[in-house]
């Protein structure tokens, strides 16, 4: 820049000592000076066409043209404010949520994984949770051409001892084979052998390590104590390695005996199997082979091939975020196409307004690729711009997910604006910014090119109401999306609980030691509710395996026969473990029969209550109460295999009562048993050693009854690790939480694209009057009435909100379809919403034109004749 | 005829005032308005349109290096910018003056009346 002007005033500098030298030369030959200087200045010729040309030879026009365009595009961008900073804030809103929405995809789908060819990983399970059986994954082992490596595992919550508390670890016992099936090493230490099998020994990740452990050296060799077991410590895995879910929270290993002797269904010999293939192999090849391996004979045990479920370690780690993921992104590239649609759109206006500037320069001999490289310039500029302020918007609003949705989402911790997005991003305005200045550029041409019948005509303006349609429809679908998802939660927060919520905290308790026989914990738990009952405060106190909203939920699914009718497939119940004021003490309302009784306890007839849901599938028609039903047995099924043997009478239907944590999930078949009439050698029994669930009923403030609890825990059983303890209806709000999430987000992106539109059909309707104002004037000379101008301009409006909320209900259809999932009492096709949008487009449309046409009532015709 | 030959060669009448230029600084350097004056007395076609079409010509002299250029003190004492010939300047000066100077006897030889 600097050397451009130095070179430049020196060789003016130059030309004026040139011209002195000669002036200098002809006062010597005796002119008078006048004479002198006209004389030397007409012999030299034009200076500037001198500098003009040496400037030429200097070459680098380009980059002088470049900077004089840039520096006119910043002044002309200055002088008018509104429109530059609608277009920045336009662009920096779409390119914000866009990139925003692109990291969170970018990080949570697309590399999440940091295992050495995490491709090759499968899962093998059956469907709906049930897994294979050892002799099956023994089998799977010795297909060494498909599987390179395959290990079995599965996962709890253990309560562990470290220096400074007693806290809860996530655990997985595996197979030796686990890390080799990883291809990871240890940080510290060593991995298992098979020779460790049997032993006492533990692998620690490396957030158990670092976080809990504070990183100590020489841990290798120590031992901790995890679930009232004292384990040597013989390594550490490396960062970064989060098997199976993916969370880097602390975890530890411990190996998986393949000869566990006490067969039955809570800890048999079972497992979850994740597999390595083979290079090149294909998860169809896989699957063929393992179909093959589980077609043999293995008397009923584990998974057939039919029911077998394989995926990809990857599909496994995010396959739960991946659609609303998805549904989000195309949310996000809707709003950036309305965003794109606006820019382009206020370009043309722009460009229309500034024809006659385009004139006067075109007519001074500016090329038309020197205009468009101008228009190009200051799209760019304006582009960029909007491209940083959006690169600004996006960091903040990725941090501020980041603190707010870190705790609740596995991936959302390595959530970053990474620079791959942000490069995207900034290739995606330079787009943007070129294809908005080419409508406008091109419409200029037409234009210069038909200067000379441009004063009898009025312009149309048919490609802008032509973007302005498109941004209707696609704000149409946006809206429609953003009204059912509303409605959605609006049906959500009316479900029917089936229990009474109000007054309820729900209590979670773990064994801290879990070796002990299962009918300890039935006792410990039953003394516990014994004493929870006493407390004064607490109107009632009841024990339930399925507590709904809890984290740690238990009910058992199986195949269940019922006495009015032969077994068919897919019979199939839940069972849940209660204590017998559960009917009571939740507020769940009892349609028919009766609730438990103590006599039911000492007897040995096993009474059992239903929910609504069961007596539809299976005892519509009939009368439930007296109707015996038992857990179904296949041929070559061993007694031993199922929990609870005998038949169980029912003896009360109640109300169907909300199942797990989701307001939206339907009600499955339950069956409720009463824990104290279980035989000591159900494996039902085997819940208690796992955790214990109460649901405590009082008008205690929160605090008062929290202490409360604590205290009677702290007498009777300070082994009891305390995992949950809140009110109902948070839990109740918390479950709502990501579904508030998703709706904040598409409310937001609704928002801001009816916003978007309202800009869009504003500035077409604008400049539509700028330029008809001629028009409308000899209208109203001609005797056109005001109110018939106001109608002009509000029909135009109408016609483009007609054109765009056509297509937009179809694509809303479509729309509707594709989030189906996420939709709860709505249908995709509701025709309340679509009216309600189609309504709130029209009335915003209303809004924006009315400035407009206010503007054209007040042409004054005498005004404009005047000028003709 | 005039077509612009892709080596840095002289086009013809542009030419004409490079070599022009070039053979008055053979004899030292000088300033632009006492290289003006030297052309102007060989030929007083070629700056007809002025002493400014000198300078872009300098530039392009400047550009391919035929010529440097540096400030300095003019002989009443004015400070003027100087060029000089460079090496490679001496070497196109002579290449090309014999083949202008081949190229002006043919022309020459043409117009003249043929003999008898």
């Amino acid at each position: 820049m600097n050397f451009f002007r130095r070179r430049q005033s020196r060789l003016q500098q130059e030309i004026e000592a040139h011209i002195a030298f000669e002036i200098e030369e002809n006062l010597e030959v005796g002119m008078s000076p006048e004479e002198a200087r006209h004389a030397a200045t007409k012999k030299f010729g034009s200076p500037q066409l001198t500098v003009e040309r040496s400037r030429e030879i200097w070459g680098l026009v380009w980059l002088e043209r470049l900077l004089q365009d840039l520096r006119y595009a910043l002044r002309t961008l200055k002088k008018s404010p509104g429109y530059t900073a609608t277009v920045i804030l336009t662009l920096a809103v779409g390119l914000g949520a866009t990139a925003t929405i692109l990291a969170v995809v970018d990080s949570v789908l697309l590399r999440p994984v940091a295992i050495p060819h995490p491709e090759q990983l499968v899962m093998v399970q059956g469907q709906n949770n049930t897994l294979l059986a050892d002799s099956q994954i023994e089998d799977l082992s010795h297909q060494s051409r498909i599987f390179s490596a395959v290990s079995a595992y599965s996962t709890g919550l253990k309560p562990v001892v470290t220096p400074s508390s007693t806290r809860v670890s996530l655990f997985a016992k595996v197979t030796p084979d686990l890390f080799k099936a990883l291809d990871v090493h240890a940080l510290r230490g060593r991995l298992f052998r098979h020779a460790d099998t049997s032993a006492p020994v533990v692998v620690l990740n490396y957030a158990f390590w670092h976080d809990w452990l504070h990183a100590k050296p020489g841990i290798v060799g120590s031992t901790i104590k995890i679930g009232g077991k004292e384990q040597t410590v013989i390594g550490i895995l490396p960062q970064g390695v989060h098997f199976p879910f993916g969370l880097s929270a602390p975890f530890v290993y411990l190996p998986l005996s393949h000869q566990a002797k006490n067969h039955n269904f809570m800890n048999g010999n079972y497992a979850f199997v994740m597999a390595r293939m083979e290079p090149g192999v294909t998860l169809p090849q896989a699957r063929a082979a393992a179909e093959s391996v589980l077609a043999h004979d293995y008397q009923g045990d584990g998974v057939s091939p039919k029911m077998l479920f394989m995926q990809s370690y990857k599909t496994y780690l995010v396959g739960n975020m991946q659609k609303p993921l998805f549904a989000l992104l195309g949310g996000v590239l809707v709003l950036l196409l309305i965003a794109c649609a606006n820019v382009a759109n206020l370009q043309i206006v722009r460009s229309l307004e500034r024809m006659e500037e385009m004139h006067v320069r075109s007519a001074l001999g500016a090329s038309f690729a020197r205009l468009l490289q101008q228009l190009i310039t200051e799209s760019v500029v304006v582009a960029f711009s909007g491209a940083l302020l959006g690169a600004a918007i996006s960091f903040a609003a990725i941090h501020a997910i980041k603190a707010a949705y870190e705790d609740a989402y596995a991936r959302f911790q390595h959530l970053a604006l990474h620079p791959v997005v942000f490069l995207t991003m900034a290739l995606l305005a330079l787009a943007v910014g070129i294809l908005a200045s080419l409508a406008p550029a091109f419409h200029v041409r037409r234009q210069t090119m038909a200067s000379t019948v441009r004063q009898r005509t009025t312009p149309r303006t048919r490609l802008s109401s032509a973007l302005v349609a498109l941004q209707v429809a696609l704000t149409c679908v946006l809206l429609v999306v953003c009204g059912l998802f509303v409605r959605t939660f609006v049906a959500l927060q009316h479900v029917q609980l089936g229990f009474n919520p109000h007054h309820l905290t729900e209590l979670v308790l773990l064994p801290q030691d879990t070796h002990k026989s299962p009918t300890f914990y039935r006792e410990t738990d039953a003394e516990l509710l014994h004493r929870f009952q006493a407390l004064p405060g607490v109107q009632a106190a009841a024990l339930q395996s399925s507590l709904p909203f809890s984290r740690y939920q238990f009910y058992m699914s199986s195949s269940t026969d019922v006495s009015t009718r032969p077994f068919r497939n897919g019979d199939s119940a839940s069972y849940s473990i209660v204590s017998s004021n559960f009917v009571t003490a939740s507020g769940i309302h009892l349609l028919q029969g009766r609730g438990f009784l103590p006599s039911d306890d000492g007897s040995k007839a096993i009474v059992v209550l239903v929910n609504q849901a069961f007596v539809h599938k299976f005892l519509t028609g009939h009368n439930p109460i007296g109707v015996n039903i038992k857990m179904h047995s296949d041929p070559g099924d061993k007694p031993s295999d199922k929990p609870l043997r005998g038949n169980m009478t029912i003896v009360g239907v109640v109300q169907n009562e909300l199942q797990g944590g989701d307001l939206g999930a339907a009600f499955q078949p339950m069956v409720y048993l009463d824990y104290a009439q279980l035989p000591a050698k159900s494996g039902f029994l085997s819940v208690f050693t796992i955790c214990s669930q109460f649901a405590i009923r009082s008008t205690l403030p929160q605090g008062v009854l929290r202490n409360e609890i604590r205290a009677t825990l702290k007498r009777v059983a300070p082994d009891m690790a305390e995992m949950e303890i809140q009110p109902m209806e948070q839990g109740i709000a918390s479950s709502l939480s990501q579904r508030r999430l998703a709706l904040r987000l598409v409310s937001s992106f609704g928002a801001v694209a009816l916003l978007l539109s309202a800009i869009g059909i504003y500035g077409v309707l604008a400049y539509a009057v700028t330029l008809r104002r001629k028009e409308i004037g000899i209208r109203m000379a001609l005797g056109s009435s005001r109110t018939g101008v106001i109608h002009l301009v509000l029909r135009k409006a109408a016609w483009m909100v007609l054109f765009g909320v056509l297509p937009g209900m179809a694509g809303a259809w479509f729309a509707g379809r594709a989030v189906k999932s996420f939709l709860f009492g709505v249908t995709p096709l509701d025709p309340m919403t679509e009216t309600a949008v189609a309504l709130a487009l029209l009335l915003v449309a209303a809004l924006a034109a009315s400035i407009p046409a206010w503007r054209a009532a007040r042409v004054d015709p005498m005004e404009v004749l005047r000028t003709e | 005829m005039s077509i612009r030959n892709p080596n840095s060669q002289l086009e013809l009448l542009q030419g004409t005032l490079d070599l022009l230029i070039l053979q008055t600084l053979a004899f030292g350097r000088a300033h632009g308005h006492a290289i003006a004056r030297s052309i102007e007395l060989k030929s007083d076609e070629v700056l007809r349109v002025g002493h400014g079409s000198l300078y872009p010509a300098l530039q392009r002299l400047l550009r391919l290096k035929l010529i440097t250029a540096e400030d300095g003190i003019s002989e009443n004492n004015r400070k003027a910018r100087f060029y000089r010939l460079t090496a490679k300047g001496h070497s196109v000066l002579h290449a090309e003056t014999s083949k202008w100077q081949r190229f002006s006897e043919a022309i020459a030889r043409v117009l003249q009346p043929l003999p008898e």
